[in-house]
């Protein structure tokens, strides 16, 4: 059965990317030179969909600006999930826009092209689901699979000898909106797993196994995990000026800074003399690099500023991030603090989220995190996290 | 204004290739519609007053609506109103000849009064009217149909876009003097259209055509002539926008979705013509240009945008004025030395074209700056810079105001005779996060409801911010139909004073701390102390806050970049409420995109 239309979830806001979230979704963080969902629609468009409908709803402006009209000539068609009740309850915002066979896909992981081939292949009318082995299934959907069937489902198992997982790309027909209606919520909510059990309960899920790249980027610092995959695999638009480095043609390089590949710069940046960037390092947008500057295994989305004689390694920074003249972000290991969690020796120097200021001089101690918005006053020692639109003055 | 869309060599998809086109060129303003279709020898026509909807809904009950060549027209009404029997296409008597029109013929009247004597009868109000009958009479005199288009054509004084076409005859022949029409060229089908989009889905190649030219669409292929019949060699070009980019995207409107993307659309306009490490501004598209001294004329919002370019000029020692294009073709002041600069969105705006084309009669060096590339103001003008906006498809101007802005900076301190401003440069590169910032965070949508109710609108400012007001006003009127009024601050307790009370909220756009915003306070006092709400567009710098009953937050840039920032929170207020009010947002009543008749 062919299935040519796809739909991809992206209404959700991942709250645990907070607080690179304050202005847009998870999908539209930076995955390398470009968002998430940006590398999700070039696999369904590359695996030959014709149609892709997009849920939307946290920060979808930023999404339905991004994409427009249509991605590499296919056409997208946006619905609106006001509430985000769960990613069934997404899947059902989408019933009126899609009719017969469709592919169903996570718009915040990146995923390997093969992945998303395999299911289409393998789908022949019944449900189906594509699994792969993964070293931590505990802290996704365990499964177990037995001749091509999936046999068992559980959410963030505690132990179990679990070795594979659900990837998130599924085909369905029409009937998976009856099984959506006859699974209850849970909280509120209604979870595409859940729906699978319900199917389950009804008789066949096929399982297909597969494998090839599936990232998760779950907290702020997985993007430079995200950042260095995509570098390595080459997942750059656009061709390498030499091996491992990526420059945008409208971009200006000094020609006395130095690219360590693997690097990507993007359209419309300009780095200046004496700059050291890399490996590891994405520098988005229009992005500013100053003289003398630094910057080793970072993520630098749209517009950010980094001034003459900084020093940033270990670092995501957001859209319209500024970092003074000098200032130093030594890089991890590093405690990080969320709410009431500890996340210890993480490989992070710092997170700066949309529109932090950070004066000239300031030095962070490994782990910190900046709120959107924050400004952060010149020579301050930053450690721990400073909440969003917060200013330190010292 | 009108639009005209025509096609041949599409077989079986003629009628639908039309209605498609018509769809496309709906944003131009329209109150009828209609198609005309030669097949098997028969020509066949329909046509109603009012939305496309009318015009479907007709074609679909008409099963002998069929043929292989075909025009089509949306009509804005200028002569007679709009109803059936005045939508285009017109007919001659014996309904043997079809034509539409966009334009206005001058000397229609006695051209009329001439065929009634000769016993033409007449079915509309229209001007364009006497184009088909005056073939028809050449028809009868024995002409063959291109011969008798030629022979109508030179007796028509004004502007126009004609398409016509004939019955027998399986090919649309068109003329071109002062109004835009464009041919698209594929393998195997020829399009015309008054713009691109309309044909855009099946070719991106076009021959523009120039005033006085003849072309014939047939399926054997197309050529164009002169007013003599000689065959004249013409350039093919490609166009680079994709009729992907003319969607809605999600969005309610198509004027929210040009606001969203004004980040884009300015990242375009500055793309490599800003080094900010390397301290310069370069336009390659203006080698040649001397600017010593500049009128920049325009109407609309670009003729605010005009306004903010003369004083960013004068700002740097170019003497600069900004002049209404209607008024400078009509009454024209001494021009000097002048350059005389052209701002248009569409570069077919026809009184601005009149002002540019009256400045060239009088020897002046000219520059277009406009979004449409090969549009007539950008090929009649010795320079032309594009602000690179994109395809706007709102009749409000959003994105393109904020393109027009940005282009006349980067013109400015490329002309500027005084050193760089690195400031200046800086806050152009940071201008697309510094929009998406007000995007991001605007309360506009609750201020535009909390004076949902109110009698009126005003709008003031200074300097910079003088035409911000005037174009937040302008947008408020034009969608949401409420009354509005932008002046200088200063003119405030020189009249309008008097109109202010509790029921008119007035808008203040105040930038920075210095002597402007101090004085701008000043006059926010005198409109709080007559208990007028006020709301405070304002990087909040200066204390306009304390007397403000709401704020619309910039953020804090060089005051160049500021007022580009605050006209983007008053483009949201007069669109949110317009929203509210259930206004027809991207099309208002009466108003159409590119205004092509004078």
């Amino acid at each position: 059965m062919e299935v040519t239309r796809g739909v991809v979830l992206a209404a959700g806001e991942g709250t645990r990317m907070r607080p690179l979230t304050q202005n847009r979704p998870k999908t539209m963080l930076p995955a390398a030179d470009r968002p998430i969902l940006e590398h999700v629609l070039d696999v369904l468009v590359a695996c030959g969909l014709g149609e892709i409908v997009l849920v939307v709803g946290y920060g979808r402006d930023r999404v339905q600006e991004h994409f427009g009209h249509a991605h590499r000539d296919v056409p997208l068609t946006y619905v609106h999930q006001t509430k985000q009740l769960g990613s069934a309850h997404a899947l059902k915002q989408a019933a009126d826009a899609v009719a017969g066979a469709t592919l169903v896909v996570n718009g915040d992981r990146v995923i390997d092209e093969q992945i998303v081939a395999e299911v289409l292949a393998g789908f022949g009318g019944e449900p189906t689901v594509s699994v792969l082995e993964h070293p931590t299934p505990s802290n996704f959907g365990a499964v177990r699979v037995s001749n091509g069937r999936l046999t068992e489902l559980e959410e963030r198992p505690e132990g179990g000898g679990y070795r594979l997982i659900n990837a998130g790309v599924y085909a369905f027909d029409d009937r998976v909106f009856d099984a959506i209606a006859r699974t209850p919520r849970r909280e509120g909510e209604i979870q595409l797993p859940d729906v699978i059990g319900t199917l389950l309960d009804d008789g066949r899920v096929r399982a297909v196994t597969t494998d090839g790249l599936w990232a998760d980027a779950t907290y702020p610092w997985d993007l430079l995990y995200l950042n260095r995959e995509l570098l390595a695999r080459e997942r750059i638009d656009g061709p390498a000026q030499r091996e491992g480095v990526w420059v945008a043609d409208s971009a200006r390089v000094h020609e006395r800074a130095t690219l360590q590949g693997p690097v990507a710069v993007g359209p419309d940046a300009e780095v200046a003399a004496g700059a050291v960037i890399g490996p590891a390092v994405t520098v988005g947008r229009n992005g500013t690099v100053g003289s003398n500057v630094t910057l080793r295994n970072a993520v630098l989305d749209t517009d950010c500023r980094v001034g003459d004689g900084a020093t940033v390694v270990d670092c995501v920074a957001g859209q319209d991030v500024s970092v003074g003249a000098g200032a130093v972000v030594p890089g991890g290991p590093g405690d990080v603090r969320v709410d009431d969690r500890v996340f210890e020796s993480q490989a992070l120097g710092a997170v700066l989220a949309d529109r932090a200021a950070v004066g000239g001089g300031v030095t962070f101690a490994p782990g910190t995190l900046v709120g959107a918005g924050a400004t952060v006053a010149d020579g301050v020692h930053l450690a721990g996290t400073v909440p969003n639109g917060a200013r330190v003055v010292r | 204004m009108c639009g005209i869309i025509g096609c041949v060599g599409r077989g079986e998809d003629t009628l639908s290739t039309l209605l498609h086109g018509l769809d496309q060129l709906e944003y131009r303003g329209y109150d009828s519609a209609g198609v005309a279709l030669v097949g098997d020898g028969d020509l066949r026509v329909a046509k109603r007053a009012g939305k496309l909807d009318a015009l479907k809904a007709v074609v679909g009950d008409r099963a002998d609506l069929a043929g292989t060549v075909g025009i089509g027209h949306t009509r804005w009404s200028t002569h007679g109103p709009p109803t059936d029997g005045n939508a285009h296409p017109h007919c001659a008597c014996a309904g043997r000849v079809a034509v539409v029109h966009n334009g206005i013929i001058e000397n229609y009247q006695a051209l009329r009064d001439e065929l009634a004597a000769d016993g033409h009868e007449f079915d509309s109000d229209t001007d364009t009217e006497v184009v088909p009958h005056l073939v028809e009479a050449s028809l009868e005199a024995g002409r063959d149909p291109e011969a008798a288009f030629r022979d109508a054509v030179a007796r028509l004084e004004g502007s126009f876009a004609l398409a016509c076409v004939v019955e027998g005859t399986e090919a649309v022949l068109v003329a071109r003097n002062d109004s835009p029409l464009v041919l698209g060229v594929d393998d195997g089908a020829t399009y015309l259209a008054s713009d691109v989009p309309a044909f855009r889905e099946f070719t991106a190649r076009v021959v523009y055509l120039e005033d006085g030219e003849f072309a014939r669409l047939s399926a054997d292929g197309w050529h164009v002539a002169d007013a003599e019949g000689t065959r004249l060699e013409k350039s093919v070009e490609t166009v680079e926008w994709d009729a992907e980019d003319t969607g809605k995207s999600g969005y309610d409107h198509f004027m929210l979705k040009e606001i969203h993307e004004q980040p884009r659309a300015l990242r375009q306009c500055l793309r490599g013509r800003v080094d900010e490490l390397g301290g310069s501004v370069t336009l390659e598209e203006l080698p040649e240009l001397d600017l010593d001294r500049a009128h920049l004329v325009a109407a609309g919002t670009s003729y605010h945008a005009a306004i903010y370019g003369a004083e960013l000029l004068c700002d740097v020692g170019v003497p600069a004025t900004a002049f209404l294009s209607h008024e400078y073709a009509t009454a024209p002041p001494p021009q000097e030395d002048a350059t005389v600069i052209g701002v248009s969105q569409s570069g077919e705006t026809a009184d601005t074209l009149a002002a540019t084309r009256e400045a060239r009669r009088r020897g002046a060096e000219t520059l277009a700056i406009t979004n449409t590339v090969g549009s007539t103001m950008a090929r009649e003008c010795d320079h032309v810079c594009y602000i690179r906006s994109g395809p706007e498809i709102g009749v409000a101007a959003t994105k393109t105001f904020a393109g027009q802005q940005t282009a006349l900076n980067l013109l400015c301190e490329y002309v500027s005779p005084g050193p760089i401003d690195r400031d200046l440069i800086a806050a152009l590169r940071d201008l697309p996060s510094d929009v998406q910032a007000v995007l991001d965070g605007s309360d506009a949508e609750a201020v535009g409801e909390a004076y949902i109710d109110s009698d009126a609108y005003f709008f003031i400012g200074r300097a910079l911010n003088y035409p911000v007001a005037l174009e937040g006003a302008l947008k408020m009127k034009e969608i949401s139909y409420k009354h509005a009024e932008g002046f200088a601050a200063g003119e405030l307790k020189h009249g309008t004073l008097a109109l202010v009370t509790p029921e008119t909220p007035v808008f203040a756009s105040v930038i920075g701390d210095g002597e402007l915003a101090r004085k701008t306070v000043g006059n926010v006092k005198e409109v709080e102390a007559r208990d007028a709400p006020v709301v405070a567009v304002t990087d909040g710098r200066s204390d306009v806050e304390r007397y403000a009953n709401h704020v619309l937050d910039i953020p804090e840039t060089h005051p160049r970049a500021a007022a580009i920032l605050a006209n983007i929170q008053l483009q949201l207020v007069a669109y949110h409420t317009a929203a509210k009010l259930g206004r027809s947002i991207d099309k208002p009543r009466n108003l159409a995109k590119s205004v092509t008749v004078q």
